[in-house]
């Protein structure tokens, strides 16, 4: 999933660059790239998502 | 100030977060050292390479607010994500922690800084925006800027392939513990551990509930030593002195035959009889230290107690009858004159933490106090722990084994003695003796040698809460405030 992560991100990118005029496609690539990101941390920690305080 | 300053800034800005953290994981850390970050370090790189994308959004069409708010949540969401990886390693002991160290700090310890010098950074380049910036066509790029999105473009490339490498297409993801990067594909490890099923919780393990004798299997034969002796019933007695709620310890000091008895925030000094308060205080538990419920207490020196609460925190008072009420406010909720505070702290432990205690006994031929863990849905276990009374440092931690000369075994079945719920204790003529509410049995402890020499059936008792000897007789106090007096077991099995 980090690879398929890492390919939204380069597409971003490259429309920034090389296609500027393609904002709204980029913007909802970094978009999906952050909601993807949240998703795959909160999977990792879903078994003590709070960081492990002595609350 | 121009108006490309900003966007200057910016581009270093961004150059710094691409070169460093971003571009020397990948292609140094990788790359050459092998290093492959677990599943939470993914994110972690992640999340800035969404920063310094947003970056180059800025650079391209403006501080459009979109761009601003996303790139201040992605930072928030970073020193978060940080907070709860370095988390997990916050207990250990010093230089001890997960993957490699980058200037004597782990690498998910530094992302919690880069973020928060990420939303610093925004905060700073918003100060120096004008008016009006934001721009409806994209600007015109500068050199640097478009060498920056090179740049960027060739860090992002390069954390594809070590993705790829390292966790694989769809629907493989990372790993917890994964194996250093190679080129060879021979090498490479893809999973799918983090897709199985786990339980989803907020607190993980800080999530133990508070320990509550209600409900607890009071019935000896039941109990993990299956039939035992029998202590007998003697004669009850019910507390009529006012208390401020429920009782929750006993305890005798054979010195000057007086009881201590506390609640969950009132300590009582009774005389010998039961029938009359001596001496009374109400602590305030909110004061300093968190002192929660009390759950223990034990007469400690001549006039001196100490109540224990349920978190093994502590308050040792002395008895006075000329305490300074107005220096005393602070410490107590009522009778401000009748004590005075000698200590308040809190007990650590080892074997015993993550679990609550109910009960503190005091050796005075030791000097040492002593505490019994309660279980909980997390952890089992019967540990002991014996603190120094000079320092009030833990000293010794163990589990208690059985030891077969005494007679003693499981019963049949997946049985342990760590099913006993200790709720009161008291050391008598150099062994420790506890009562637990759970299957009303008093197990008698040999400290010295980390065994359990006699278990004894105490039927009939309702929810027991505490224990106190006094001469040939042991005090069982009640949730009920009757106190059931039973002959004293004999003196314990000796090993043979």
């Amino acid at each position: 999933m980090e690879f398929l992560n890492f390919l939204l991100i380069c597409s971003a990118g490259f429309l920034v660059l090389r296609r500027p005029q393609r904002e709204r496609l980029a913007f909802g690539l970094l978009v999906a790239s952050t909601l993807l990101t949240v998703i795959l941390f909160l999977i990792g920690t879903r078994t003590s998502i709070l960081p492990g305080f002595n609350y | 100030m121009t108006r490309n300053t900003p966007y200057g800034v910016l581009t270093l800005a961004v150059l710094a977060l691409v070169v460093g953290p971003i571009g020397t994981a990948v292609f140094v850390l990788g790359f050459v050292y092998g290093d492959s970050p677990c599943v939470l370090c993914w994110a972690q790189r992640t999340g800035m390479v969404l920063i310094a994308l947003v970056g180059l959004f800025v650079l391209r069409y403006g501080p459009r607010p979109r761009y601003v708010g996303l790139g201040v949540l992605i930072g928030a969401w970073g020193v978060f994500m940080g907070l709860r990886h370095s988390s997990l390693h916050l207990g250990r002991d010093v230089g001890q922690g997960f993957s490699v160290e980058i200037f004597g700090a782990h690498t998910y310890t530094w992302s919690m800084f880069i973020y928060w010098v990420c939303i610093v950074a925004m905060g700073v380049l918003l100060l120096m925006l004008r008016d009006g910036e934001a721009t409806a066509t994209p600007r015109q790029l500068r050199p640097i800027e478009r060498l920056t999105m090179w740049l960027f473009l060739v860090a992002a490339a390069g954390n594809a392939v070590q993705a790829f490498a390292s966790t694989g297409p769809p629907p493989y993801m990372g790993q917890g513990d994964p194996i250093r990067f190679s080129f060879t594909p021979a090498n490479w490890v893809w999973s799918l551990e983090e897709w199985s099923p786990a339980p989803v919780s907020l607190r993980g393990r800080w999530g133990i509930a508070k320990p509550d004798i209600a409900g607890l299997e009071s019935d000896p034969e039941r109990g993990p030593l299956g039939t035992l002796p029998v202590l007998s019933e003697k004669r009850r007695i019910h507390l009529s002195m006012p208390f401020d709620g429920p009782v929750t310890d006993l305890a005798y000091d054979r010195t000057d035959d007086r009881f201590l008895i506390t609640t969950e925030k009132g300590i009582y000094i009774a005389d010998g009889t039961l029938s009359r308060v001596l001496r009374r205080t109400i602590v305030d538990t909110g004061f300093s230290v968190d002192l929660a419920r009390f759950g223990g207490a034990t007469f400690v020196e001549r006039g001196t107690v100490m109540a224990l609460s349920e978190n093994k925190s502590y308050v040792i008072l002395r008895e006075s009858d000329r305490a300074d009420a107005a220096k005393n406010f602070r410490f107590f909720l009522e009778s401000f004159d009748e004590f005075d505070e000698v200590a308040r702290s809190r007990l650590t432990t080892v074997r015993a933490r993550m679990m609550y205690v109910l009960s503190v006994a005091f050796d005075p031929e030791s000097g040492s106090f002593y505490t019994v863990t309660v279980p909980n849905a997390k952890v089992k276990r019967l540990v002991v722990s014996r603190f120094d009374r000079r320092d009030m440092t833990l000293s010794e931690e163990f589990t208690p084994a059985l030891d077969s000369s005494t007679g003693l075994a499981l019963a049949a079945g997946e049985r342990s003695i760590n099913e006993y719920y200790v709720a009161g204790a008291a050391c008598e003529g150099g062994h420790l003796y506890a009562l637990s509410a759970a299957f009303n049995t008093l197990v008698v402890i040999d400290p010295g040698g980390h065994r359990i020499a006699g278990a004894y059936a105490v039927p009939g008792l309702a929810r027991p809460v505490g224990l106190a000897f006094k001469g040939t007789e042991a005090y069982i106090l009640g949730e009920d405030r009757t106190v059931t007096v039973v002959e004293a077991p004999g003196l314990p099995l000796s090993r043979e």
